[in-house]
């Protein structure tokens, strides 16, 4: 093994260690953000990892009993896992970056969501099918909104490389119809993260939890943490397709900025959260669309612009 | 008035009417055969009055029959009119005036449960207040029957769910549900996310507190258990009681006093106003609108701490007055938390109410017509958020509300949102009314004490308006030194009725705001205490403890 390929290899772990990590660091951020907007003072920053471990010590419910319902949780972690160990550091490929591409990346991501589903549609819990139909709706019409936004960089680059259609387009170079996708990215975001506004799956006042009613201890972890490291994906995503690289030379340097960055994006969505109730399915449905279609508008403009 | 109705019942039920009489200023009795008592109830109706609520009595012992009063308000002449009449107890049959008047239908129901009553024609003869597995034949409000009667419970019956409307889904919100926050059941018939129907199963804390006081205790103890019937309208109800014992004994209490209570009132709405925009924050997902409004009703509670020694459950109010006068000082304390309650409120409600996102989940939400409001005799906030102008502290002035100058907000759009901005209106009406006592109030004794007997068999009604709308309270005066009778109404048992109304072809996403509109108080209507008061546990705590537990408090001081 020469010494790149040990470089990139170090570089999968690192990835994998910094969204373990910092995953429920970054919830902490917004529990907190809410909790000082509401006067009030707030758990610790590490709180969510406590809540994970504690659920983790639990005893594990199969309230199914069926396969798919136990299995749902491990490959909706295994999914996301799967998108962070492709996903190149500040720029730089991991040694499993080149095995994938964009295409492969949306799969995962959806992947994730479809092992949501299936342990909601695994019981007959009414509370987890409303919550299941929700969330696939909502799926149906926010993954096309992502999908747009790497399509935004794969026809500026050319190229279905990740590591190209992530970091290859200076910011320059995505003229007005980048500008319309970052405020898109921005608008989506709390659809992204599954936050209110967009907390419409769960709505613990109406439907208790929605599709992860039935789970419990070590199986409801394995869902938090997915949920976790999926949101922090989400926030990463803008900064990295959107704000240039510093192009340090120090990869240190380059992803604290980055990681900042992403904790700011927390911040926002912190704040967003604090500051609306949740819509109605049927709200969110048209906001959705309005955002569709202006996603397209902002690809074709690429495209014919 | 009298003259006139009496005119109208004679004409039209001839030898049917038994008698009319009128006992005090406001209210006029009307006793029907039992044959009469759908057409009475009907040309009272016509004659402008609102429904009320029911009541029936055990009077076997003295002539063998069940009485039964409908109870009517003539708002705009402040009236009462109870129509009477009796049923003997070996057929106690008469018929329902449900189909006329949709807000009576638990009232009819509750005493099919509790003495026996039959209506005939009624739409939903099912059972209402007792428990599924309580045996046939057992009418715990008749007087033979023991209050402490534990009867066996059974395992095999349920309650029968109406029937869902073809191709819906039901959803079970209940015993147990973040929106409901007390036991109840509701199933929600929903088609996708449309509701297209919803049956309601509740009392599930009914302890028979009517029965207890009209057999346990004596009249001084029941305005306490009165004030535990509702963690938060408690003054509501001990005042109620004791204004109808104080006008059926005939009772005039010191104006001091009168005072006192009015501003007792007046507190505890804007506590209970408060309350209400923290939840219906959260019902919408909003909780900074919760923690916000939450934090400025604390300070109302560390006020009735210092004013009462309770943060809620006052405690004050007595059967010839109150128990606590109100210092200079006092006064003073009340003056400046209300005045930063007002200000810090005005922010609140300037965030809200250009709030789109708010407006987006509570505008055109919970729609129901003025005139649907109107038949289903709707009161309080929810039918003044629909136009009708109803105020019992206006319409039936008692305590010192007729030396208050305050306005009655009424809105029209007949949604959610006017229920929220009606809400907080009335809170800055609260604070007026509460200044107003302040610098009104004339000195003098707080209490008076009883000499006289109270007589026995004496009917009296008396409503008193709560932060959800009137609580009615009706008392039949007894010989033990204790009520023969007594019937609370809380608001939410007549607005809780027309919920499915409201429900009806909403999004299953609005349940919870629709649902939280009517500010529910399911212990009033189950006629239970939910409080649970800690104590002791603090003094075996450390310091530090204390004052983590304690952190806000400490910053006050």
């Amino acid at each position: 093994m020469n010494p790149t390929t040990e470089t990139a290899w170090l570089l999968v772990g690192t990835n994998l260690l910094l969204f373990l990590a910092l995953a429920p660091l970054f919830d902490g951020i917004v529990r907190r953000v809410a909790a000082r907007v509401q006067n009030r003072q707030g758990p610790p920053l590490w709180q969510p990892l406590y809540d994970l471990l504690k659920l983790l010590g639990k005893e594990n419910i199969d309230a199914v009993g069926i396969l798919p319902f136990r299995l749902a949780p491990l490959v909706a972690l295994a999914s996301i896992l799967c998108v962070v160990m492709i996903l190149p550091v500040a720029g730089r490929a991991t040694a499993l970056t080149p095995y994938a591409d964009t295409l492969t990346l949306i799969y995962l991501l959806t992947l994730g969501g479809v092992a949501v589903l299936v342990g909601a549609f695994s019981g007959k819990n009414i509370f987890a099918l409303i919550g299941a139909s929700r969330e696939m709706t909502t799926m149906i019409m926010v993954e096309p909104i992502l999908f747009m936004i790497l399509l935004l960089g794969v026809i500026k680059t050319g190229s279905l490389e990740l590591t190209t259609v992530l970091y290859g387009t200076p910011a320059g170079d995505y003229g007005w119809s980048g500008l319309i996708m970052i405020v898109i990215a921005l608008f989506a975001l709390q659809a992204f993260v599954g936050r209110q506004p967009f907390d419409i799956a769960e709505a613990e006042q109406e439907l208790l939890g929605g599709p992860f009613i039935e789970y419990s201890g070590p199986n409801y972890a394995l869902f938090k943490y997915y949920m976790m490291i999926k949101q922090m994906f989400y926030a990463y995503l803008p900064i990295a397709v959107f704000v240039p690289l510093l192009h340090s030379g120090l990869l240190v340097v380059d992803l604290i900025l980055q990681l900042l960055l992403t904790a700011l994006v927390f911040l926002v969505i912190g704040l967003l959260a604090a500051t609306h109730p949740r819509y109605r399915i049927d709200q969110a449905l048209n906001y959705f669309a309005g955002l569709f279609v202006l996603a397209l508008g902002a690809v074709a403009g690429a495209l014919f612009g | 008035m009298r003259k006139e109705l009496e005119a109208q019942l004679a004409a039209q039920l001839r030898d049917e009417v038994v008698c009319v009489e009128k006992t005090d200023q406001r209210t006029i009795f009307i006793d029907v055969k039992r044959e009469a008592i759908r057409r009475a109830a009907r040309i009272v109706t016509e004659a402008g009055g609102r429904y009320m609520c029911g009541v029936g009595y055990d009077n076997i012992a003295r002539d063998g029959t069940l009485g039964m009063v409908h109870t009517f308000s003539m708002d705009r002449n402040d009236h009462f009119i109870c129509v009477r009449t009796k049923v003997p107890a070996i057929d106690p049959v008469m018929e329902s005036i449900t189909p006329d008047l949709p807000s009576a239908g638990w009232s009819e129901r509750e005493f099919m449960d509790m003495l026996g009553m039959q209506f005939t024609n009624h739409p939903k003869p099912k059972r209402l207040v007792l428990a599924d597995d309580w045996p046939a034949g057992i009418y715990p409000l008749r007087k033979e029957v023991p209050y402490d009667l534990v009867p066996p419970g059974a395992d095999d019956v349920a309650y029968q769910l109406d029937e869902a409307p073809p191709g819906t889904k039901i959803v079970p919100i209940g015993p147990f549900h973040p929106s409901l926050h007390e036991p109840e059941h509701f199933a929600v018939y929903v088609d996708g996310e449309t509701i297209k129907g919803c049956d309601y199963r509740g009392f599930m804390t009914h302890r028979g507190i009517e029965k207890l006081c009209q057999t346990q205790v004596s009249y001084n103890e029941v305005p306490f258990i009165a004030e535990r019937i509702c963690g938060i309208c408690g003054s509501v109800h001990a005042t109620a009681f004791s204004q109808a014992v104080e006008s059926a004994g005939g009772i005039k209490i010191p104006r001091r006093a009168e005072y006192i209570r009015t501003l007792m009132l007046e507190i505890e709405r804007i506590h209970s106003h408060l309350l209400w925009l923290g939840v219906a924050g959260h019902l919408i997902g909003f909780d900074t609108v919760f923690m916000q409004a939450w934090r400025v009703r604390e300070q109302l509670m560390w006020l009735c701490e210092r004013l009462t020694g309770n943060r809620k459950t006052y405690g004050m109010v007595l059967i010839g007055g109150v128990r606590r006068d109100i210092t200079p000082e006092i006064a003073d304390d009340i003056r400046a938390v209300v005045k930063k309650i007002e200000e810090e409120l005005r922010v609140i409600h300037r965030a809200i109410e250009k709030d789109s996102s708010i407006h987006k989940r509570t505008k055109g939400v919970g729609t129901i017509t003025k005139e649907e409001t109107i038949a289903w005799g709707l009161i309080g906030p929810v039918a003044r958020a629909r136009g009708v102008d109803i105020d019992a502290r206006r319409d039936h002035p008692y305590a010192a509300y007729n030396d208050m100058k305050f306005d009655v907000p009424v809105l029209t759009d007949c949604d959610v949102w006017s229920t929220l901005v009606v809400r907080v209106l009335e809170t800055y009406e609260a604070i007026r009314i509460i200044h107003q006592v302040l610098d009104k109030m004339p000195a003098g004794p707080i209490f008076v004490e009883l000499k006289d007997k109270i007589p026995a068999l004496r009917h009296a009604i008396t409503t008193v308006e709560a932060p959800r709308g009137e609580s009615t309270h009706y008392v039949i005066t007894g010989e033990d030194n204790r009520p023969d009778r007594w019937r609370v109404r809380a608001p939410t048992y007549t607005n809780l009725q027309a919920v499915p109304l409201m429900l009806l072809n909403e999004q299953f996403g609005d349940f919870p705001i629709i649902m939280g509109s009517i500010d529910p108080c399911f212990s009033c209507t189950d006629r239970v205490a939910v409080i649970d008061l800690q104590s002791g546990k603090a003094s075996s705590m450390t310091r530090r403890e204390l004052e983590f537990l304690s952190r806000e408090q400490l910053h006050r001081a």
